[in-house]
């Protein structure tokens, strides 16, 4: 989720207000304030003032700003939030946007507005920018459902046309460029439309928005104009606009844009959108618009879920300490979410801004009184019983990764191509190292000796662990299961050495076995067996192969067993 | 020291001779062989004892006399099996004097059998004595006298073979060839070797003598190294001295039967989980997208979804299952919300996605197939499962890793018991007193809460996340109770616990490093 760098004193500055926390704010003080917005301060440079900050809640992008920390801190303090006016759907609105028919196939969606009065600094400008980024980038998934551009004002002659031009009938000079582009030269040379052109999916109509005056302000969702779309420090006249193709969070986003701007003292005019069609909102749409519907919640389903009898008082005041609109009524709330919200998909959600609202530490912990029995998997505990008694036997236990190479598990065992030597591979391989899952125990114990050459002797090594075997019939395509592997290395290890230790780890786990004859690659033909447990094969034993040692790069001779205790555990 | 201390510390070998030496009368010495001879001892073993005992200052020496001893080197013996180099060089010049052939010394350097300056020094001998003569063109001839030289050294030979003799045993001719040719400083090559013999003789001292009298006069127990079973049978062992070991020595290391510190750190959360009344689950390492994620109501564009975070199976790429009813039903609540009173996240829900097969990325998978899985109400679960990210592998991030989490179901949960539930796991994994809790934001649940206690030794850590699911996770899975999901990130306390500062040391390929880890719980 976003982590984003804002300044203490900016900070400080849209805290002040006629209650007027304001001016130096403690760190410790911020940490508490930083809980009303799931924040977590990553990093602070006390000489700067900068300030790092991650936003844990994806739903909440209207956090994602200083202007956004500063307004729900600010609402908690003053008990409410001053309603911002511009959002009323009741005045007409003085600017106009026409969207022509065919946007709907590209991108159907469009919301705009005026601010004026608010002079741009340098370090107000790359908050602007911050802000415009994190939104289109993590909420509008790198553009593709939601961007947002940024204009001069002034330089605009309403209304504004939204509509679809041939890529070569338009040419303008976009921000980042000297000359002027056509729209296919912008995607094909421009470092943005490299990066965002895909969003298009058809190239030959393309998605441009152009004043009265027929002058372009922007190649949505790819790049501004140069001549309009390029704010400087000290402008104090914008325009922004959002286009995207999910209506309500085209709107949400531009209506977190005006309420940014009216913190910083703009005045937000509003800009009405004409579709050619009717959208869900009809065909002509006021934009900032509200889209909050009240929801109506019982008391009792609130203080249910808390754990803690509230009452209509308490939980109105709490809602409203938290940006909300309130009404009480026989029992229930009816809420409303700010215009600069659109997070509410369960009442839920609702008891949550009740519980942060009042804060997490008004609320006493009780313990959970209900009486559970306890305890391990019958898998665990034969696990578990097979490790106490390797280690009886003079086993050191060994942990290692699951996710590991087919050099690793298969071609150092010499496993090619056979039945054993299949694993379960990654499709979106990160790098060779891990791009497997181990299919057996033993070649993370060789990984082991192969780097222990040099610990004294002898080595007697084993862990009981997870692997993963490959099996059509099974719906997941393999078994998971719990295999335990040992090793002992030494200068005159042999055969009756390992068997010795399986024979009394099977004596004590009270499991009858034979040994049966048999070849496997990893394993010295004639000195390798398959255990049987009920005439059932449930893993193998032997000395490990020279050749398999010479791959693994190890100079001491080494007797294994690698027995499935998932398998185990059904039999005997 | 006190006598008895002094007995007690002596060897076998040592007090062999301090009796011996005790037994004679007061003041007699006695010489290394007749000491040898009387204490029955090996030379090696006598001079041990003896070096031992003047170092205790219990003997002294009385005289001491150097006799030089000559004896056959290795290249003597040679010698006296062949012939010596001045022999050979003066047959090789008969036999060409004899023939007519001419005979250089180059000629003669390039027989077999002798070292190129061996035959220059026996040339050299033999013209001095006359017994060659160099002529023109340097060849070789022989004037018909003896060498003296030759012939002393083959007596000499004979005469020392296997047996050394005294230097001044040997007069005249014989006396000169043997210091001419024995073993120096810078030529070992020689056929003799003068050896200083030092022949010294003992006496006891004043405390040694009171030691040998004590020792005499308390009869000398046997002294053996270790206790056998032929000791205890018969009861020998009351006649026998068991000598004192040096104990304060580093004792040899040896290989220890011993769990993995990692895993014995892990096997205590589990002991304390179950002691708490939590049941475990255990899951498969290869899931479904659905059980992974959309069953946990994460929607199918979530960032975290991505081809960057997961790692997908390639072979067999979807499963065979149907997951019904639960499938329709979450898809139901992700378009929707359906019947779960969510407005749900208004998409059009993909099946096949839902059935693309990945590496477990979260445990929260197997707390939702237990939810699926018609669990106890009430009823506590957890799992420690092996889960996989897509992470570039550093300190802090690993490919496979583990997670502790797990699930509280009951009629009495809400935010009030899951806080209580949370406190009860700082104090019993984190011995924290000091708690608290921070809203936090997991896709699954609301209200959620991180837990941050204050460690004995790390100061304010994160535990852990929980929160109570999302009516979208539980109703779909046919639970119709609230329920706690809870996790606690552990790796920061096992890499304390185990003294570890890298994420990756954790599964360690270093044997010795595993073996001297010792885990502080």
């Amino acid at each position: 989720m976003p982590t984003i760098t804002i300044f203490k004193d900016d900070l400080e500055s849209l805290l002040t207000s006629d209650r007027g926390a304001g001016r130096g704010i403690t760190m410790a003080q911020l940490e508490e304030w930083l809980m009303l917005v799931k924040g977590e301060l990553k990093g602070h440079n006390p000489e700067t003032g900068e300030l790092r900050i991650e936003l844990q809640d994806s739903n909440r992008p209207d956090l994602w700003s200083c202007e956004g920390i500063a307004r729900q801190i600010r609402i908690k303090q003053e008990g409410r939030l001053k309603p911002y006016s511009f959002f009323e759907n009741k005045p007409k609105a003085p600017h106009h946007l026409t969207v022509k028919p065919g946007m709907e196939q590209v991108r159907p969606y469009v919301a705009a507005c005026t601010a004026r009065g608010f002079r741009v600094t340098e370090k107000g400008l790359a908050q602007l920018i911050q802000t415009q980024e994190k939104l289109a980038d993590i909420f509008g998934r790198k553009r593709k459902t939601v961007s947002i551009g940024i204009y001069q004002l002034p330089r605009i002659a309403f209304p504004i046309t939204y509509e679809l031009v041939k890529p070569d009938e338009v040419r303008f000079t976009p921000l980042g460029m000297e000359t002027v582009m056509t729209l296919s030269e912008i995607l094909m040379v421009h470092p943005k439309g490299l990066e965002y052109g895909h969003i298009l999916a058809v190239k030959s109509l393309l998605p441009i928005l152009r004043d009265a005056k027929n002058q372009p302000l922007s190649f949505p969702p790819i790049i501004n104009s140069r001549e309009i779309g390029e704010v400087r420090a000290g402008d104090d006249e914008l325009f922004v606009e959002v286009t995207g193709t999910d209506l309500p969070m085209v709107i949400l986003s531009l209506n977190i844009f005006a309420a940014n701007l009216a913190d910083r003292g703009a005045t937000i005019e509003p800009v009405e959108i004409q579709y050619p069609t009717s959208t869900t909102l009809g065909k002509r749409v006021k934009t900032p618009h509200d889209l909050g519907k009240p929801k109506t919640i019982r008391i009792k389903a609130i203080e249910q879920a808390l754990g803690q009898e509230l009452g209509e008082t308490v939980v109105k005041q709490a809602l409203e300490a938290y940006g909300y609109g309130v009404s009480a009524e026989k029992g229930s709330v009816k809420a409303t979410v700010p215009p600069y919200r659109h997070d509410l998909m369960h009442i839920m959600d609702v008891v949550e801004d009740v519980a942060m609202s009042r804060g997490y530490a008004e609320f006493t912990p009780v313990m959970p009184v209900q009486f559970t029995v306890g305890g391990l998997s019958a898998i665990e505990r034969l696990s578990d019983r097979s490790r106490e008694l390797m280690v009886g036997l003079g086993f050191q236990e060994i942990i290692s990764n699951i996710l590991g190479s087919p050099d690793q598990y298969s071609k150092f065992m010499r496993l090619d191509g056979t039945e054993w030597g299949r694993t379960v591979e990654v499709d979106n391989v990160m790098s060779l190292s891990f791009s497997c899952l181990r299919q057996w125990v033993l070649p993370s114990l060789l990984r082991i000796e192969a780097a222990s050459s040099r610990a004294f002797y002898p080595h007697r090594l084993f862990e009981a662990g997870d692997v993963a075997i490959p099996d059509g019939t099974h719906e997941l395509g393999s078994r998971t299961e719990t295999v335990l592997g040992a090793l002992i290395a030494h200068a005159t290890t042999h055969f009756s050495e390992i068997h010795s230790s399986l024979d009394v780890l099977f004596y004590y786990l009270g499991k009858e076995y034979s040994l049966e004859p048999m070849q496997h690659p990893s394993f010295l033909e004639g000195r390798a067996g398959r255990i049987l447990v009920s005439g059932k094969p449930v893993g193998v034993i032997g000395e490990v192969h020279p050749e398999v040692l010479e791959r693994w790069q190890i100079a001491m001779p080494v007797v294994a067993f690698d027995v499935n205790l998932s398998q185990l555990a059904t039999l005997g | 020291m006190d006598i008895f201390t002094v007995i007690d510390s002596l060897h076998p070998l040592e007090i062999k001779v301090l009796t011996t030496l005790g037994a004679a009368p007061p003041g007699t010495a006695l010489s290394s062989e007749q000491l040898a001879a009387a204490a029955e001892l090996e030379p090696s073993q006598l001079s041990m004892a003896v070096e031992w005992l003047l170092a205790k200052s219990l003997i002294a020496i009385q005289t001491e006399t150097v006799t030089p001893i000559v004896s056959l080197t290795k290249i003597g013996e040679e010698y006296y099996l062949t012939a010596s180099p001045l022999e050979r060089v003066l047959a090789a010049a008969r036999e060409a004097t004899g023939t007519g052939t001419r005979l250089t010394i180059p000629d003669l350097q390039a027989q077999g059998g002798l070292d190129p300056s061996d035959v220059s020094k026996a040339v050299g001998r033999l013209k001095k004595e006359g017994a060659l003569l160099i002529i023109q063109g340097g060849c070789i001839e022989t004037t018909g006298r003896q060498s003296p030289t030759a012939e002393a050294i083959r007596t000499l030979l004979a005469e020392m073979h296997d047996s050394p003799k005294e230097l001044k045993s040997f007069t005249g001719v014989h006396r000169q060839v043997i210091e001419d040719f024995a073993v120096k400083r810078g030529n070992a090559k020689e056929p003799f070797r003068v050896d200083e013999r030092v022949a010294r003789s003992f006496i006891l001292s004043t405390d040694g003598a009171s030691a040998a009298k004590q020792l005499l006069k308390q009869g000398v127990a046997e002294e053996v190294s270790q206790v056998t079973p032929d000791l205890l049978k018969d009861g020998s062992w009351r006649q026998k001295r068991f000598r004192k070991y040096t104990i304060s020595l580093r004792p040899p290391r040896i290989g220890t039967g011993k769990k993995h510190p990692y895993r014995e750190f892990l096997d205590t959360v589990k002991t304390k989980l179950v002691s708490m009344g939590f049941l475990e689950m255990r899951g498969a390492l290869v899931e479904t997208e659905f059980w992974d994620m959309d069953a946990l109501f994460m929607p199918q564009f979530h960032p975290a979804r991505d081809i960057h975070d997961v790692y997908f199976v390639k072979e067999p790429s979807h499963t065979t299952a149907a997951d019904e009813p639960f499938l329709s039903r979450v898809a139901k609540v992700h378009e929707n919300g359906a019947e779960t009173g969510s407005t749900g996240w208004g998409y059009s829900f993909d099946v096949h996605r839902a059935k693309r097969l990945v590496l477990r990325s979260q445990g929260t998978a197997v707390s939702a197939r237990t939810l699926a899985a018609s669990p106890n109400i009430p009823g506590k679960y957890f799992s420690i499962a092996r889960c996989f990210r897509y992470d570039q592998v550093d300190a802090t991030h690993a490919t496979d890793f583990f997670q502790v989490e797990g699930i509280v179901l009951g009629e009495d949960i809400n935010f009030r018991t899951l806080l209580g539930l949370l406190n009860l796991f700082a104090h019993e994994v984190a011995q924290a007193k000091e708690v608290k809790f921070v809203p936090a934001y997991f896709p699954f649940t609301e209200p959620s809460v991180e837990l941050h206690v204050r460690h004995p030794h790390l100061g304010w850590i994160e535990l852990g996340g929980a929160g109570l699911f999302r009516s979208e996770v539980t109703l779909p899975l046919g639970v119709t109770v609230p329920v706690i999901a809870w996790g606690l990130g552990l790796d920061r306390m096992a890499m304390v616990a185990l003294g570890v500062h890298d994420i990756r040391e954790l599964f360690t390929d270093n044997l010795e490093l595993i073996r001297t880890t010792r885990g502080l719980f």
